[in-house]
């Protein structure tokens, strides 16, 4: 198959991890958009008989990770002092999106990106431990510790701790 | 309490412990109504989180996605290194008796014309057999018809585009190069040149035979002198 007919072939799971990374969404969709362009644009540097699923998913982990850098930055910088209830909020119409969001949504974004994404690979996207390892470039202890340590937070967010 | 931790409860749940430790943890949780508990709450929370994501990979990917890898399909071999898609567009003056012998039958005289019936299969036969048996896209200035892309089809053998009075896909069967799809090419008339080479449903058709990459110059040089076998 050529690419773009492979990557035809893996656009709905695409979106899928790009739905369990972000807000909501249309951020997804924004994210997944984001990641084509750049795969599409990079296309000479996948190995043909390769996974391309993997290396698109390395792609937009990468864009998710940096976007998110850039974030945190600028609520850093921007937010004022005062502000210390909405510190990482946009303000008023950031909370009320926020609260339009199912438990599921909102508790992944309340874990940190690592954990997030390593839940997102695993639980949703169904990859191994050993596929998601080498795709985040960790090893496999750390890997666990992660799922470990995100389930544990998100039992506890969506209220079912035990 | 066993001293199965949460990691291995997790790893069985994820379906990563072998077949020792995977019983290891279900004997464990067969006796422990706490560690079973633990259990059902992991399953649970996986399968919350799948089924809540899935339907994101069911729906139907929203046009503007779709449209960005396909419009790429379209318009990126162009501007790919094999410069002969490119080369294409420009076929120029493209000799006008090559026109006349367009469609099946003889062109007056003794040569064939570029496509002929064998057995109900289009077999490409005359000036277009012999430019698929021995013309190399890297070496086709003023040809009358003009390689395009050689690559390997999927399932084996060997497929080629070509371009000219008419443009299209041929694939070898035996002896013989199979037409597989043939529309007007650049070279009838100027209004048209920009239609075929870098015609979609010509890149549709390569799309779907290909098997990897199209050949390189040096590669398709070998498989010319090895006859396409």
């Amino acid at each position: 198959m050529s690419f773009e007919g492979e990557l035809l072939a893996i656009l709905p799971r695409l979106r899928r991890f790009a739905a369990s990374l972000s807000r909501d969404r249309a951020d997804g969709d924004d994210l997944c958009q984001a990641a084509l362009e750049r795969g599409l644009k990079a296309r000479d540097q996948w190995q043909p008989g390769t996974r391309l699923d993997s290396w698109m998913y390395r792609i937009m982990r990468n864009l998710w990770i940096d976007e998110a850098r850039s974030r945190q930055r600028a609520a850093k910088t921007f937010a004022p002092e005062e502000a210390g209830l909405t510190v990482g909020h946009a303000g008023d119409r950031d909370i009320e999106a926020h609260m339009e969001l199912s438990d599921v949504d909102r508790a992944m974004q309340a874990l940190p990106d690592e954990q997030r994404e390593a839940i997102a690979l695993v639980l949703v996207e169904g990859l191994s431990y050993k596929e998601a390892a080498q795709l985040l470039g960790i090893p496999m202890g750390t890997l666990t510790s992660r799922l470990v340590r995100g389930r544990g937070a998100l039992l506890e967010l969506m209220g079912e701790a035990a | 309490m066993s001293q199965i931790d949460e990691a291995m409860l997790i790893a069985l749940v994820d379906g990563e412990l072998d077949e020792v430790n995977r019983r290891r943890v279900e004997r464990a949780v067969a006796d422990d109504p706490a560690l079973a508990e633990r259990l059902a709450l992991h399953r649970r929370l996986r399968d919350r989180l799948s089924g809540h994501y899935a339907p994101v990979a069911d729906e139907p990917v929203p046009q503007r996605l779709r449209a960005l890898v396909e419009e790429s399909a379209t318009v990126v071999p162009l501007a790919r290194p094999v410069a002969r898609w490119r080369g294409w567009a420009m076929g120029g003056a493209i000799a006008a008796s090559l026109v006349l012998g367009l469609g099946v039958g003889r062109m007056s005289g003794s040569e064939a014309g570029p496509i002929g019936m064998r057995d109900g299969v289009m077999v490409a036969q005359g000036a277009l057999g012999r430019a698929l048996d021995t013309q190399l896209a890297s070496a086709q200035e003023d040809a009358a018809i003009r390689i395009g892309l050689s690559f390997r089809r999927k399932g084996g053998g060997w497929c080629r585009s070509f371009d000219g009075a008419m443009a299209g896909v041929a694939c070898r069967e035996g002896e013989g190069w199979q037409v597989q799809q043939v529309l007007p090419g650049a070279g009838t008339a100027t209004a048209y040149r920009q239609a075929s080479s870098a015609d979609a449903r010509i890149m549709a058709t390569v799309d779907a035979l290909m098997d990897g990459a199209p050949l390189d110059a040096s590669a398709e040089k070998a498989a010319q002198s090895g006859g396409w076998k």
